[in-house]
């Protein structure tokens, strides 16, 4: 039997982090691997991550992978073993592994066991059928291996993984019909579900999925509005045309092994289901067993890696005694700082029950925002949740972007130092970051987004300008596009000034007219051919078209309606009589005016 | 190819050797390093077996090799995760039917 100094079962962020470290710290280790290549979750994840700069930040998750592999490759320590599946663990820490329809055994001194998570199922009628797909299943085909599922996705959970999927469908050209959320807020980070709902993407609250449609295969599905207590409200189940689900509930460690390794495990909902009890150093029940990544709790990728080096950390002062307790240390303070959000507060209590006590080191805080300066191309920051990233402020080469300590606070500008050099727009994982420049005396403003889809825009271009909720606003004229190496691009566009706080996304122009009064559902065209036909009165194009005069009363689309009018005559929108707003300025019943009224 | 992605923002996908395999005796190409899976997915093709007792269609759920939700029959051999199987020239796939025989 092969005699090692330490086994690591699954090479996934946390896993590679472990080996890297027990590596660098003289360790004989081996990675136990069931796939071809090394990387876990990480190689599917397309999108920038949050953190630390020291951390990997604002780096696509799949370039992580190829990093922390390069240094393993150069690491004489660390032995890969690929394609292998390991089926139990036996006592004398005897691991016991196929490969090639091949049973090995191998002993280690210490086992690091990071075999991570899987997808949640939500039982549902037909939720059996074929297009029911786990989120992470839909990534892998997408992602790994340029397959694409569906052309018509429906995902359900919006939590940051069904956030992130949404966005990831969107950049492979299929369309994501809706998230459907559960609960009465969005689960995942603010800044991932404004990327999509720019996109058109609704996220719709208090729903759920009642049933999957389709004999063979999913052709469609049931939703419905749900009540407090989860219960489909009757009357409010609606029909969507899709031929892909994609379940994003949530992940459940996979404790199978660490149990067969004798580890005492306990159900702690907070930290995803049955967890194998550890102390703060990342050691089990079993002192030869250590755990890290999703396995100990459903985090992320960047707390699996802490977490996997401080295991390593203490493995190798096992091992042969390094001296490695300043930089476990450090590491836990680390990992402290990453959790002191409050998005954390289910994490840090799940880990209170295990006995672990996170002291945060500073609290965050909300930053107070700075005076702008008008009419100066600089960034707008549209960053106000308390999340774990810092990369705005690290990546500023003038130093504009201030968020302090703890890198859960919110990043505020100094505008005044502000060069509008565009690096934290391409930096920001978040896509949260917009340049601004009013040009006051033509009334236009100029808007860059960061752009990372296919077709890329070209100067001249004409293109819509999307609300934040991915609603039509007015037509944009692309003035140029920054192209960068890490893909997330610039385009800048030039638009009415009375939307410079509106539009968040450019799209290209779509062959079916966009609705502009939703209430009266009357389209962009409709609008263009009465104005074409000579009107240019407010007054008289509402008479015609019934825009404005539905139960918003002209809240969503005046703006869009007087933008659309001053495109065509020419006439600033300042300069538009905007007609005159009459009472009731909300829906109200006709009875209440029957009933007549009480003067005072 | 059908289902396959040719162009994308971010990612570049270098594909490898086409080569073809069988699907319940119906040709079906693939390009190396494929999982049988993935390549089934990339033709259209979603059902990978019916379940034991019901018969009902079932496919992929995690494709990761963790739910068991696509036991397919390869190269005779039941009960094998289609997921996790890379496919190769000439193998032959079929839909598993029922629990699969014991061989
Ligand atoms: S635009 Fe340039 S100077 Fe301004 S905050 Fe961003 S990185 Fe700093
Ligand atoms: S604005 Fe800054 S803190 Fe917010 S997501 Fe972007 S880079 Fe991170
Ligand atoms: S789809 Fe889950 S094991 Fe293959």
């Amino acid at each position: 039997m092969n005699l090692y100094q330490a086994v690591i079962i699954g090479g996934g962020p946390a896993g590679m982090m472990g080996a890297i470290t027990l590596g660098n710290h003289s360790v004989k280790t081996i990675i136990l691997d069931e796939n071809e290549s090394i990387g876990g979750q990480l190689v599917k994840q397309t999108h920038k991550f949050f953190g630390d700069h020291a951390h990997y930040a604002s780096t696509r998750g799949f370039e992580i992978a190829q990093k922390l592999d390069e240094e393993i490759v150069k690491n004489e320590n660390i032995e890969v073993e690929n394609d292998a599946t390991v089926i139990g663990i036996y006592p004398n820490n005897t691991v016991v592994y196929i490969k090639d329809g091949q049973e090995h055994k191998i002993q280690a001194k210490k086992i690091l066991i990071a075999t991570g998570a899987m997808e949640k199922q939500l039982p549902f009628i037909n939720s059996d059928l074929p297009g029911v797909y786990g989120a992470g299943a839909v990534q892998t085909l997408m992602n790994e291996y340029g397959i694409m599922p569906g052309k018509r996705f429906l995902i359900i959970g919006s939590g940051n993984i069904g956030l992130i999927l949404a966005y990831q469908l969107i950049q492979a050209g299929v369309e994501v019909r809706a998230i459907v959320e559960a609960l009465g807020k969005v689960g995942g980070y603010e800044v991932h579900a404004n990327k999509v709902k720019r996109l058109g993407v609704p996220i719709l609250l208090n729903h759920t999925i009642v049933r999957a449609i389709g004999d063979e295969s999913v052709e469609g599905a049931v939703i419905a509005k749900i009540d407090d207590k989860f219960q489909t409200i009757p009357g409010t189940e609606r029909e969507m045309v899709v031929d892909t689900i994609a379940i994003s509930v949530g992940l459940t460690p996979l404790t199978e092994l660490a149990e067969q390794a004798g580890c005492k495990v306990e159900f702690i909902p907070e930290l995803g289901g049955y967890v194998p009890i550890r102390d703060e150093r990342m050691r089990t029940t079993n002192p030869d067993v250590f755990i890290a990544g999703d396995l100990s709790s459903i985090e992320e990728a960047t707390t699996a890696m802490i977490e996997g080096k401080i295991a390593a950390l203490e493995m190798a002062r096992d091992i042969n005694g390094s001296d490695t307790k300043e930089e476990i240390e450090e590491e836990l303070r680390t990992l402290a700082l990453f959790r002191s959000g409050p998005k954390s507060v289910k994490i840090r209590s799940g880990l209170e029950k295990m006995g672990i006590k996170i002291s945060i080191p500073t609290k965050p805080i909300i930053n107070e925002k700075k005076e702008d300066v008008i009419g100066k191309l600089r960034a707008v920051l549209e960053c106000d949740e308390e999340i774990p990233c810092n990369s705005c402020e690290a990546s500023c080469p003038f130093g504009a972007i201030h968020i302090g300590e703890n890198l859960n606070s919110t990043p505020v500008l100094d505008a005044e130092k502000c060069t509008g050099c565009g690096t934290c727009v391409n930096a920001c994982p978040g896509l949260a970051i917009f340049m601004m420049k009013e040009n006051e005396e033509e009334s236009t403003v100029t808007l860059g987004i960061p752009y990372e889809l296919l077709p890329l825009s070209e100067k001249g271009q004409k293109m819509w300008g999307l609300s934040k909720e991915g609603n039509y606003v007015c037509d944009v004229t692309v003035e140029r596009v920054i192209k960068y190496p890490n893909k997330t691009n610039i385009v800048y566009a030039k638009l009415p000034i009375e939307f410079k706080d509106t539009v968040r996304h450019f799209a290209f122009p779509k062959k079916e007219s966009p609705i502009v009064c939703r209430c009266e559902e009357v389209s962009l065209e409709q609008i263009e051919k009465v104005i074409d036909s000579g009107v240019t009165d407010f007054e008289e194009i509402k008479r015609l078209t019934r825009v404005t005069m539905g139960p918003c009363g002209g809240k969503n689309c005046k703006l869009v309606v007087l933008g659309i009018l001053s495109r065509k005559t020419g006439v600033p929108i300042s300069k538009l009589s905007h007609g005159t707003s009459r009472p009731p300025v909300k829906p109200v019943e006709f009875s209440v005016f029957k009933k007549g009224g009480d003067e005072r | 190819m059908e289902g396959r992605i040719e162009e994308h923002p971010i990612l570049q996908f270098k594909r490898k050797k086409k080569i073809k395999f069988y699907f319940e005796d119906r040709e079906v190409e693939a390009f190396e390093g494929e999982t049988v899976a993935a390549a089934l997915h990339a033709a259209g093709i979603r059902v990978l077996r019916h379940t034991p007792n019901l018969g009902r269609p079932t496919g992929l759920f995690c494709a990761i090799g963790k739910c068991s939700s696509c036991l397919m029959e390869i190269d005779g051999i039941p009960n094998v995760r289609s997921c996790m199987t890379k496919v190769k020239e000439g193998m032959r796939v079929r839909r598993q039917k029922g629990k699969g025989d014991v061989l």
